[in-house]
């Protein structure tokens, strides 16, 4: 059985990086990270590239052995913008046309393929009302959070860093999601929420050790971090094992793939593998920092 | 030992949510035929449609003149000017040199509405005077005119407004408005108030009466959201997206109205008016019709309209006609006979005729159809809509159930690989799986539709659940091993200290999705949200005191 001797390798981590280079290399990152989502904004008008939920069109999937080419050409008329292979299935997607064509659309579908259909459609109204509810939605709940955060430990400089981080994490995760294709939907829009959320976790438990427990600084942070990457592996687990079987079990059984489960669980582990970082150099930094002086002013005065 | 464990309240506390967790779902309450559980599924797990609606309509406040509408309305049917020489609340008189005679213009005063009022002449100058005037009822009755569309008077922002039921851009509303020189409000920032969007009461009543209707086609307890204060979802369990959007716009907005002048049409009554609708007979002269009855107040607005517009002395001049949808669909007058006596009474019994042969029947049997759609008070749009066959949701079922094992069996492998010891990995196993238990038997007992979303959100509970387990062992192993019990109770404080800051900023993070409008999401918020609270408040606190004694006994 392998034995992964964890604080070994946390207590040569926290002796090797100086602070400097703990808080800069996440925020380069993070630089980079704002860049792509500039760069998506500047081309596509919004920071994500957006998904039928937020853009409007219409999605099916149908279980055929045409191929992809062929259900292209035979859909054509119906304003069809792709179709792909979709684990076991076939998925065709359209932009939206007039009510007629989308009926005339669902009953040929429904007439060639039977019953084992999936559809899903959104007019624009409610796309665009959906995209604005989204940006309200994550600044709301982001700006939640940082009260709570700032309510639980009423210290500016630790509180900022909590902030920072979880900001951080939010957009390396939309930069990544960007990087690999993953568009907008309902499904990424709950896991960058969830991330708020999750992210936090970790570097609570960071700032509480640090600021509320006696002992030497490195000390603190090497038990904080056991805890913590433990906490992280477990996540990270749970949600490997989510993505495979919404996006890969297709390959070994029935089944087919479950996009919303896939969108959900590839956001998060990115996020969280952003956390890692964010939380164990960027946070962590900043907060010795911050110990470190403090403890030079009270050396000051005396 | 296992005595003090099961004296403790948090143990207690834990067992009892469990028991009652598994008995809500699968014993009690019994679970329905061919089901065993009481676990509800919605349509991505068990298959359906749904369909999200717009309802037609806008609200706008106005500004206009009572005396200006009054002025152009007489102006345009007699043909000549008017000048307005006492303007009072409830009264106004004016002036016109129309040839007219007394007796049109008093005519003409009548079908306007304005019932009391006197003509005088003096030479060549008409007076005329209007009594018992209601300023609101006559810009009201303005625009449900010019508009043809229903329009009721409401408070916006506690302010007077009107919600015109149809589909009326903001262009119409003006053109409409410019000859009596009214125009639409701004608000304080500049904005124009004019919303395209149905009141609240309008969204809730629309909602009501769908639910009837499904309802009434055998579909029970189909769950009807409003989304925000526009939209409707509406989850058709069972039922192909076809039938769905069939059913659904099958009840049309029905409407009864009469030809006043030339083009223009009053409102006569709806559809909740009508009683009974008869099945398509032919009579002797062989004209297919179909006959209904209308209910007492729809007989007596059928008679005041036809007096009012004057269709019982003139016929031909003043058809009735029928709206599905604000599509017409029938028009007629009303026959020699039927005038002649809804002068004298209301008649609730009705044949509507639609013609000879094969065409006649054929266009009865459509206005059959039509008669019986109930009324909606505003018509209905399907902006978005989806579906899953009932396999494909049975398949997602087996797949997210095995997603589920599969992770707590990861998870199990992670917590072993860092603690080493059975005996803190099948406690926390057992606390996590107990958490899932507790949130489906929350879910049964508010019988609660599990979703894609909410299979997500369970899922991520077991994540946030582990996470905080993690924290409280590590917080009590600190130094390494057990403490004795006074500091593994400030221990445990300290633990709990964190675990509550994170589960707050969890929900406070989650809240959104409840309130704002995804409707599809909702499910998610809700069970993540839930689940960190059964777990902060039962789980958690069992766990701790459960460690504290398996960690005790070497």
């Amino acid at each position: 059985m392998v034995s992964i001797d964890l604080k070994k390798h946390i207590e040569s981590y926290v002796a090797k990086y100086t602070i400097k280079q703990l808080i800069v290399i996440p925020l380069v990152v993070l630089l980079i990270a704002s860049s792509v989502l500039l760069w998506t904004y500047v081309n596509t008008g919004s920071p994500a590239k957006l998904g039928v939920d937020f853009k409007g069109g219409t999605i099916i999937t149908i279980n055929t052995q045409d191929t992809p080419e062929f259900l292209k050409a035979k859909f054509s008329e119906y304003n069809i913008i792709g179709a792909r292979e979709w684990g076991n299935r076939k998925m065709l997607q359209f932009e939206n046309t007039t009510r007629d064509k989308y009926s005339e659309l669902l009953d040929k579908v429904k007439k060639e393929y039977g019953e084992d259909v999936e559809i899903k459609h959104m007019s624009e109204i409610v796309s665009v009302s959906a995209q604005k509810q989204a940006i309200k939605a994550v600044l709301i709940a982001f700006i939640g959070m940082a009260v709570v955060v700032f309510l639980i430990f009423r210290t500016i400089v630790p509180s900022i860093a909590i902030v920072l981080s979880a900001f951080s994490d939010i957009v390396i995760a939309m930069a990544f999601m960007n990087i690999v294709g993953i568009k907008l939907t309902f499904g990424t829009v709950a896991a960058l929420l969830m991330l708020i959320g999750y992210s936090v976790d970790s570097d609570i438990l960071l700032t509480n050790r640090l600021l509320k427990r006696k002992g030497p600084i490195k000390e603190k942070i090497i038990k904080a971090m056991e805890t913590g990457l433990t906490m992280t592996m477990t996540t990270l687990a749970a949600l490997s094992v989510l993505f495979i079987v919404s996006t890969y079990s297709y390959m070994v059984s029935e089944f087919s793939r479950i996009d919303i489960l896939t969108d959900i669980s590839v956001v998060l582990i990115f996020g969280l593998t952003a956390d890692l970082m964010n939380t164990w150099a960027l946070n962590a930094g900043i907060l010795r920092l911050y110990m470190e002086k403090k403890q030079q002013k009270r050396r000051n005065k005396t | 030992m296992t005595n003090g464990l099961l004296k403790d309240i948090r143990i207690i506390v834990f067992l009892i949510a469990i028991f009652a967790s598994l008995i809500a779902i699968a014993i009690y309450p019994p679970p329905p035929e061919g089901k065993n559980t009481n676990l509800k599924f919605g349509l991505d797990l068990e298959g359906g449609s749904w369909l999200q609606l717009k309802l037609i309509g806008s609200i706008v406040q106005i500004d206009v003149d009572r005396d200006k509408i009054i002025a152009y309305q007489f102006s345009e049917l007699l043909n000549d000017s008017i000048d307005i020489t006492n303007s009072e609340l409830n009264s106004i008189s004016f002036t016109t040199t129309s040839p007219h005679s007394k007796d049109e213009i008093k005519k003409f005063a009548n079908s306007l509405g304005y019932t009391t009022n006197t003509v005088s002449q003096k030479g060549n100058l008409k007076n005329v005077t209007l009594y018992e005037l209601n300023s609101d009822e006559i810009i009201r009755s303005y625009l449900e005119k010019r508009l043809s569309a229903e329009v009721k008077p409401i408070r916006w922002n506690n302010r007077p407004a009107y919600e015109i039921r149809s589909n009326i851009t903001k262009e119409k509303l003006i053109n409409i408005l410019e000859p009596v020189g009214g125009r639409i409000k701004h608000d304080s920032k500049g904005n124009l108030l004019f919303e395209e969007r149905v009141t609240k009461e309008t969204l809730d009543s629309t909602k009501d009466i769908l639910s009837d209707k499904l309802n009434v086609l055998g579909l029970k307890e189909i769950p009807i959201r409003t989304v925000g204060s526009e939209y409707i979802l509406i989850d058709l369990a069972g039922v192909d997206i076809t039938t769905a959007e069939s059913i659904v716009s099958k009840p049309g907005k029905f409407e009864i109205r009469i030809q006043t002048e030339k083009n223009e049409t009053a409102h006569v009554l709806y559809g909740d008016n009508i009683e009974r609708v008869g099945i398509p007979l032919q009579d002797n002269e062989g004209v297919w019709g179909v006959g209904f009855t209308l209910n007492k107040e729809g007989a007596k607005k059928l008679r005041d309209a036809a007096i009012k517009y004057g269709a019982v002395d003139n016929p031909e001049l003043h058809e009735l006609s029928m709206y599905l949808d604000n599509r017409l669909v029938y028009s007629a007058p009303l026959a020699p006979e039927l005038a002649k006596n809804i002068k004298k009474v209301p008649v609730t019994d009705m044949v509507a005729r639609t013609g000879t042969g094969e065409e006649g029947r054929a266009r009865a049997k459509e206005l059959q159809i039509h008669l019986s759609a109930g009324a909606l008070p505003v018509q209905v749009e399907v902006i978005g809509s989806g579906q899953v066959s009932a396999a494909l949701g049975a398949m997602f079922r087996e797949q997210t159930a095995i997603a589920g094992i599969l992770a707590l069996l990861a998870v199990s492998l992670v917590v072993y690989l860092r603690y080493h010891q059975k005996k803190i990995l099948l406690p926390m196993l057992f606390t996590s799986l107990s958490e899932v238990v507790m949130i489906l038997g929350f879910a049964s007992i508010i019988g609660w539709q599990l979703d894609l979303p909410s299979i997500a959100g369970i899922i991520a509970v077991i994540g946030t659940g582990i996470d905080h387990l993690v924290i409280i062992t590590d917080e009590v192993l600190y130094e390494g091993r057990l403490p004795p019990t006074r500091i593994y109770l400030s221990r445990i404080s300290k633990a709990f200290a964190i675990i509550f800051a994170a589960a707050t900023t969890t929900i406070i993070a989650m809240s959104p999705l409840l309130i704002m409008g995804f409707g599809v999401l909702k499910g998610f918020a809700i069970i993540a949200i839930v689940g960190v609270l059964i777990g902060v408040f039962i789980a958690r606190p069992a766990y701790g005191r459960v460690i504290k004694e398996v960690l005790s006994e070497k």
